[in-house]
C-alpha cells in the first residue's frame, strides 16, 4: 500500500470500480498513502470519504491476515474481481472455500510455519461464524489479476491441480511488467534500500546475489554499477551461463559465504541463506532479501542459534551478534528490503506494472467470456499498448513501419510486432 | 591499397590535423622555413608532413627506425613538391645515418624527432648547423630522456618541446589507443570470445585500467594484479577482483601484462595455469612474461598454431598459448595505436612547431614540457572534430573562480 498503489486505486475508482484494499506485505505500507486513500480527495480525517483500506506499516502476522480478510469481506455483494500481489488474497479465498467444503479446518502440524498457523486460525474463526463465506466469495469472483512471479507460480500450481476456482490473468508475465518491474525496479530500489539502511560504500565491496532471474539481473547490474564485485549463485544452468557470459563470477554460496560483504536473495525459493551460512559470514556482512517472501533467509533458524543476540539499530535494520562477538546486519527481517528499507519500485516502473493490472481488470470485467477458467497472459497487443503509453514521458520517438516493411515481416502496422514466444 | 590510398584512409581518422591544415594553409606559419624530421615513415606521419607543407614549410624526412618505413608511403611523399624523403625499409645502420645526414643537409630551422637520433647526430656531427636551428619537438619518452641527459651535460643547443607527456597525448595513447589495440591484438591472434572468460590484467596503470575496462565491457570477469597499493585500491574500488598473481594464475583464461616491469609472469605461475590459457604482453619490452622460462618449462613447442600464437605444452600436459612471442601484442598482432591517437600527438607537435617558428616562444636551450595551452587547443580541436560543443564560463563565473572572498 504505497503512493503508487494509491494512484492505481484512484484509477480503478475513476473507471467506476468499488474498491476495498489491504497490503500484501507487513512492512511495505506507507501509512501516509494508506491514510490519504482512506480519507479520499473529498473527505477529511474526521469525515473520511475514500475507500476502506486495511493496512499499516509493521503489521503482525495475525494483523496482516485480519486485514486481508477485511478487504475480502464486503458489506453486501462482492467482490467480483481480485487484484492480487503475491497471491495471499487468492489463497485465503481458495483455502477458505476448500475447508468449508471439507467442513473443517485442519489442525496445524508441529512443523508448520508460524504464518500457516495464523491462516488456519483466521479460517477456523470464519468457518465458525459463516460456513459458506468463502464459497460464496469464490462463486462471485469473475477472476483475479496477479502481479508477482510468486503469485503466478501458485496460480499455475492450482490450475494444474484442478483446484483453481476462477480465471486468472498473469500480469507478471507481461513484458512491460516482468522485464520492467523485476529488472528495472529492483535495479533502482535495491541500492536505494541498502543505502538508506546502512549508508555503506558499495564500491569495492563483494556482493553475492542469489538467483539470476529478472530480479537478480537487475540487482547484479545495480550493484555492479556502484562498482561492487558481484558474485552470482544459481541452480538453473541457463541463468548461470547468462551470468557468466555477463562477466559475473558464478559460485556456490558455501564457497564465498565467508568472504563477501553483501548478500541479497532473489530466488523465489526457500532456505537459500541458512542460519549456518549467516554464522560463517564476516563481521558486519549485510544480508537482505528482495524475493517476495521472507523464507529465502532463515530468520527463525538464526533466532534459534544458541547465544545469538539481536540488536535493533533502527527500524528494519538489525544487528545479529553471534556468541563469538562477530555480527551481521540483517535488513527488513529478511523481508523485501527494497520495500522495507526504501520505497520499493519507483513510480514510473509501477506505472508500467499497474497499467497492465488495470488493462487486465478491464479485460476480465468487460470480456469475461474470453477468459475461461485457467491462467492467461494479457494479449501482446495490450502489452505493447502499455509500453506505447509510456513512450512520450521519456521523449521517445517511435519509428513507424511502412506498409511494405510490415508486409515483409508479416505483421500489421499497429502490431502486435512479435510472436508470442519472443523473449525480448 | 597503395600509398596514396593509405594516406587518405589515415587522414579520415585524423580530423584534428585536417582542421589545422585549413588554418596553416591560410596563415602559412612555416613560410620560408625548412623542417628536418626523423619519424616512422607511415601513413600517419604523412599527414603531419602534409600539414607542415600546407603551412609553407619545406620538409626533409628521414626514418626513425629502419624497420618501420613503409616504402609506398615514402615514394608517395617524395613525389610531393617541397617534400624530400630519405628513407627505405630494411636499410643497414650506415644507410640509416646517411639518410639522417641527408635530411640535415637541408640546414633546418626546425626539427622533429622520434627517439633523438636526428638531434643527437646534429649536435655530434653537424655542429655548424646548430646556430640556424630555432628549436624542435620530440615524440617519445625514450628520446626525451636522451635530450634531458644532453641538456644536463650542457650540450643541447636549442629548445625542444617534449611531446611525450602532454595530457591529451597520455589520455589517448595509454587509455584509448592502447586499451583498444591490445584487445584488438588479442582477438585477432586468437579469435576467442571474451564473454564468460576470466581475464587477468597485470598492472593497473593507465594502460592496464583501460584494458581491464574493455575486457569487462566485452563480458569478461576481470582480475587485476598490482604491486602499487594506491593503484590496487583504485582497481578494487572499481569492482575488480584483486589477487596476487600466484592466486590469479590458476583462475585466468587470458593473461595480459601491462606493468612496465619484468618477471611478472614466471615459471611458478605457468605451472598453475589452466590448459589453453592465453598469455599476452602489452608493455613496451618483452620481459614481462618470462618467455625463456616458459620455453625451459615446455616439453613441446608448436610455433604459429595461428599467426602470432605459439603453443607451449607443459609437462603436466597443459597447453599455454603465448601471443607475439611476449612482445607488445597491440603492435604485433594488431596495428598499434589507431590513427586518431597520432592525430592528437602530431597536432600538439605541429602547434609547438608553429609556436617556435613564430618567434614568440622565447625558450632557452633545453627540454620544455608541452605547454598547457597547446593541450587545451588540441582538446578543443578534437571536440570540434567530433562535433561536440561545451559551455563557456561567464564573466561572473570567471570572477568567482578567481576570488577567495565569497564563502558560505
Amino acid at each position: 500500500m504505497t503512493i503508487q498503489t494509491a494512484v492505481l486505486i484512484e484509477t480503478l475508482v475513476a473507471l467506476g470500480a468499488q474498491v476495498r484494499w489491504a497490503s500484501c506485505n507487513i512492512f511495505s505500507t506507507q501509512d501516509h498513502a494508506a491514510a490519504a486513500v482512506a480519507v479520499g480527495p473529498d473527505g477529511t480525517p474526521d469525515d473520511p470519504r475514500g475507500i476502506p483500506v486495511f493496512a499499516w506499516k509493521g503489521e503482525t502476522l495475525p494483523e496482516y491476515w485480519w486485514c486481508t480478510e477485511q478487504a475480502l469481506t464486503w458489506p453486501a455483494e462482492g467482490p467480483n474481481l481480485l487484484l492480487d500481489d503475491g497471491g495471499d488474497a487468492t489463497l485465503l479465498v481458495h483455502r477458505g472455500a476448500e475447508f468449508e467444503a471439507a467442513g473443517q479446518v485442519p489442525a496445524p502440524a508441529d512443523d508448520d510455519p508460524e504464518e500457516w498457523r495464523v491462516i488456519l486460525g483466521v479460517l477456523a474463526d470464519s468457518l465458525a461464524a459463516d460456513p459458506r463465506k468463502w464459497t460464496k466469495a469464490a462463486g462471485g469472483i469473475l477472476g483475479v489479476t496477479e502481479e508477482t512471479t510468486t503469485g503466478v507460480h501458485r496460480l499455475y500450481e492450482m490450475a494444474r491441480a484442478g483446484t483453481l476456482k476462477f480465471p486468472a490473468i498473469n500480469v507478471n508475465d507481461s513484458v512491460t511488467k516482468s522485464k520492467f518491474d523485476n529488472k528495472y525496479g529492483c535495479r533502482h530500489s535495491l541500492v536505494d534500500g541498502i543505502n538508506r539502511a546502512t549508508d555503506t560504500l558499495i564500491g569495492g565491496k563483494v556482493a553475492v546475489i542469489c538467483g539470476y532471474g529478472d530480479v537478480g539481473k537487475g540487482c547484479a547490474e545495480s550493484l555492479r554499477g556502484q562498482r561492487a564485485r558481484v558474485i552470482i549463485t544459481e541452480i538453473d544452468p541457463i541463468c548461470a551461463l547468462q551470468a557468466a557470459m555477463d562477466g559475473y563470477q558464478v559460485s556456490r554460496l558455501d564457497d564465498v559465504v565467508e568472504t563477501a560483504d553483501i548478500f541479497v536473495t532473489a530466488t523465489g525459493n526457500l532456505h537459500i541463506i541458512t542460519a549456518e551460512h549467516m554464522s560463517r559470514m564476516k563481521h558486519q556482512a549485510i544480508v537482505g532479501n528482495i524475493g517476495h517472501f521472507d523464507n529465502e533467509i532463515d530468520m527463525a533458524g538464526l533466532a534459534r542459534l544458541p547465544g545469538v543476540r539481536r540488536n535493533n539499530i533502527k527500524p528494519q535494520v538489525d544487528e545479529w551478534i553471534f556468541p563469538d562477538g562477530h555480527s551481521i546486519i540483517v535488513l527488513s527481517e529478511g523481508r523485501l528490503l527494497n520495500l522495507g528499507n526504501a520505497t520499493g519500485h519507483p513510480s514510473f516502473v509501477m506505472s508500467s506494472s499497474f497499467t497492465n493490472q488495470v488493462l487486465a481488470q478491464i479485460e476480465l470485467f468487460t470480456r469475461t467470456g474470453d477468459y475461461p477458467l485457467g491462467v492467461h497472459v494479457l494479449p501482446k497487443v495490450l502489452d505493447e499498448r502499455v509500453a506505447r503509453l509510456h513512450l512520450a514521458a521519456l521523449g521517445v520517438r517511435l519509428t513507424e513501419l511502412s506498409k511494405e516493411q510490415a508486409d515483409y515481416i508479416g505483421v500489421s502496422i499497429e502490431g502486435p510486432y512479435k510472436s508470442d514466444h519472443y523473449r525480448y | 591499397m597503395d600509398g596514396i590510398d593509405r594516406i587518405a584512409w589515415a587522414r579520415r581518422a585524423m580530423p584534428v590535423l585536417g582542421l589545422l591544415r585549413e588554418e596553416f594553409g591560410a596563415e602559412q606559419p612555416f613560410a620560408g622555413r625548412t623542417v628536418a624530421a626523423c619519424l616512422h615513415v607511415t601513413a600517419e606521419t604523412a599527414a603531419l608532413v602534409d600539414l607542415i607543407s600546407a603551412g609553407g614549410g619545406e620538409v626533409h624526412l628521414a626514418a626513425s627506425n629502419p624497420l618501420s618505413t613503409q616504402d609506398d608511403i615514402a615514394s608517395e611523399l617524395a613525389a610531393r613538391p617541397g617534400v624530400f624523403v630519405h628513407a627505405k625499409a630494411g636499410v643497414d645502420r650506415a644507410a640509416y645515418y646517411a639518410h639522417i645526414h641527408a635530411a640535415l643537409d637541408s640546414g633546418p630551422d626546425l626539427v622533429v624527432d622520434d627517439g633523438c637520433d636526428l638531434v643527437n647526430t646534429l649536435h655530434a656531427e653537424r655542429p655548424e648547423l646548430l646556430p640556424g636551428v630555432i628549436g624542435g619537438c620530440e615524440s617519445t619518452s625514450t628520446g626525451v630522456a636522451r635530450l634531458r641527459r644532453m641538456a644536463a651535460a650542457g650540450s643541447l643547443a636549442f629548445p625542444v618541446v617534449a611531446a611525450d607527456a602532454g595530457v591529451t597525448r597520455r589520455m589517448f595513447d595509454n587509455g584509448y589507443g592502447t586499451g583498444q589495440s591490445v584487445i584488438d591484438g588479442l582477438l585477432r591472434a586468437t579469435n576467442i570470445l571474451l564473454a564468460g572468460k576470466t581475464v587477468v590484467v597485470a598492472g593497473y596503470g593507465p594502460c592496464g585500467a583501460a584494458i581491464a575496462e574493455r575486457a569487462a565491457g566485452l563480458g569478461a570477469q576481470v582480475i587485476v594484479t598490482e604491486v602499487d597499493r594506491v593503484r590496487a585500491l583504485d582497481a578494487l574500488m572499481r569492482g575488480y577482483r584483486l589477487l596476487p598473481m600466484a592466486q590469479a594464475a590458476p583462475l585466468g583464461d587470458v593473461f595480459i601484462t601491462a606493468t612496465g616491469s619484468r618477471d611478472v609472469i614466471i615459471d611458478s605461475h605457468f605451472e598453475l595455469m589452466r590448459d589453453q590459457a592465453v598469455l599476452a604482453n602489452a608493455g613496451h619490452f618483452d620481459v614481462e612474461i618470462d618467455v625463456r622460462g616458459l620455453a625451459r618449462l615446455a616439453v613441446e613447442v608448436n610455433m604459429q598454431v595461428r599467426p602470432h600464437a605459439d603453443e607451449y605444452v607443459l609437462g603436466n600436459g597443459r597447453r599455454l598459448i603465448l601471443l607475439a612471442e611476449g612482445r607488445v601484442v597491440n603492435l604485433i598482432a594488431a596495428e598499434g595505436n589507431p590513427a586518431a591517437v597520432m592525430d592528437l600527438s602530431f597536432a600538439a607537435q605541429a602547434l609547438a612547431l608553429q609556436w617556435l617558428a613564430s618567434g614568440q616562444a622565447d625558450l632557452s636551450a633545453g627540454v620544455h614540457p608541452m605547454p598547457g595551452w597547446i593541450d587545451a587547443q588540441v582538446a578543443g580541436l578534437t571536440l570540434a572534430a567530433l562535433g561536440a560543443r561545451i559551455d563557456e564560463l561567464t564573466s561572473a563565473q570567471e570572477e568567482y573562480l578567481a576570488s577567495w572572498h565569497e564563502g558560505s
